[in-house]
């Protein structure tokens, strides 16, 4: 093995740089995806059949096909369709903020399943309208539940966050590949971009075990 | 004063209350009894509309509970309401139990809410208890915070759906004297019960319920000495 780390020392910053990027990346998608993904859970288990339709027809689609066909479809149909000359991170965002919420609406709504029905009807009984109830009875219980799962899919986020690059959006992948293409060797470079990823999931992992640390402050 | 007229209620084909007629007056303690599936908590349910009824009509005052134009919500605060798993919320302290509803749904100030809130510990005797999560109580204590709870809100009635079925034993006194002292201070209250001793000491009247029917209807002790139905009789002889 002839790995020479050495020679990319001077591209590292360029590569690191790709982090800033990927968070934001990742953290307005998640954003979209957990809020997108609550309302889509509140109309799944609500009464008005049109709703849980439409989310479950929702779900279904974002979830029956590929994450990359969807976001190449943004990136290359927006404009088609549109007119809007949408940019790389605009159809990055909305394709992994629409697919994650197909993913997050699921584990919302077995969180608000697994909720006691005993709380739903304390709350009645106590004449709690609906929206308070859900917001601050139901939905806090729910997420404690879910947040181990709600975590594997930020993770999931970051990592496949990694697929933006081939609508160029200078990420850690994308930037590591650059580096690569400009030197002709390709297993430096990924193997720095492999560690970074590695790093800010373990990091998140690690925030993930602080915030149900906390949340299970009520045991 | 509540007043129930020929209330049916079904679950599927299964009729489990077949025309009840009742009322309950301002300041009376009415204890319901009767086997188990006889349509005690079905009827207490019905009281604030936690069940939705098959047919027939419930006054709470000059209101009818079931038509569908009355504010459901708005009645429900009047109407206090205790189950027999607690459902305390799990994530909020004991304060926070009994202020957020006064503060979230009557528009109670902050200040005003606790005052109250710990005017209510004190007098279920959990003062201490109120920085405390529901899971490190006991079910005793519990049902008392249950119990200051539903009162937090300032009720006209309370509903107690079986309160100390879900309790140990030495537990099941302590929310029963709970529910004397409130009964002395002249809150209108529904119990449904399978403390015998407790119906004939703390009850004004006895509701006996049998096969969804209100088979006999008595004070206390003309009914726990001189039951006037065989099934009464039959119900006693088990339990007694």
């Amino acid at each position: 093995m002839n790995l020479d780390f050495g020679q990319f020392v001077p591209n590292i910053p360029y590569i690191l740089q790709g982090i800033l990027v990927t968070l934001k990346f990742v953290s307005v998608s998640a954003i979209v995806g957990f809020a997108l993904g609550t309302i889509l859970a509140l109309f799944k288990i609500g009464r008005l059949k049109i709703l849980s339709w439409i989310a479950d027809a929702y779900t279904s689609v974002f979830r029956g096909t590929p994450l990359i066909l969807q976001l190449l479809l943004f990136y290359h149909a927006t404009p088609q369709l549109t007119g809007y000359d949408i940019s790389a991170f605009e159809a990055g965002v909305l394709s992994f903020g629409l697919n994650s919420a197909a993913y997050i609406s699921e584990i919302i709504r077995a969180g608000i399943r697994a909720v006691d029905s005993g709380q739903n009807e304390a709350a009645a009984a106590l004449g709690i309208p609906y929206r308070p109830m859900m917001k601050d009875i139901i939905l806090p219980q729910a997420m404690k539940n879910i947040l181990p799962a709600l975590m594997n899919e930020f993770i999931t986020l970051t990592k496949e966050s990694a697929i933006v690059s081939v609508i160029g959006v200078f990420d850690i992948m994308r930037r590591s590949q650059i580096v690569a293409a400009e030197k002709f060797k390709y297993f430096e470079p990924l193997l720095i971009a492999g560690i970074i990823y590695y790093v800010l999931v373990m990091v998140l992992t690690l925030v993930g075990k602080l915030v149900e640390r906390r949340m299970s402050r009520s045991d | 004063m509540i007043k129930v007229e020929n209330l049916h209620k079904k679950f599927g084909e299964n009729e489990v209350l077949s025309g009840i007629h009742t009322s309950i007056q301002k300041g009376e303690v009415v204890a319901i009894i009767g086997p188990s599936g006889s349509g005690k908590s079905t009827l207490l349910r019905c009281m604030n509309q936690l069940e939705q009824v098959s047919s027939g009509t419930i006054w709470v005052n000059d209101k009818q509970l079931t038509d569908p134009s009355t504010n459901i919500m708005q009645l429900r605060q009047s109407i206090g309401m205790v189950f027999q798993h607690f459902h305390l919320f799990p994530h909020k302290t004991v304060l926070e139990n009994l202020i957020y509803a006064p503060i979230k749904v009557k528009g109670l100030k902050r200040n005003m809410a606790e005052k109250k809130a710990y005017e209510l510990l004190e007098q279920v005797g959990l003062s201490m208890k109120a920085n405390e999560y529901p899971k490190r109580l006991s079910g005793g204590q519990k049902q008392r915070v249950a119990i200051a709870r539903a009162l937090a809100m300032e009720p006209e009635y309370m509903l107690f759906d079986e309160p100390t079925s879900a309790l140990d034993p030495e537990m099941v006194n302590e929310v029963l004297d709970v529910m004397k002292d409130l009964g002395k201070s002249g809150m209108t209250m529904v119990i449904v019960t399978h403390e015998m001793a407790f119906a004939r000491e703390a009850a004004d009247r006895i509701l006996f319920l049998d096969g969804g029917k209100l088979v006999e209807e008595s004070d206390p002790s003309s009914f726990f000495s001189n039951p006037q139905t065989d099934r009464a009789k039959a119900f006693l002889d088990k339990v007694l």
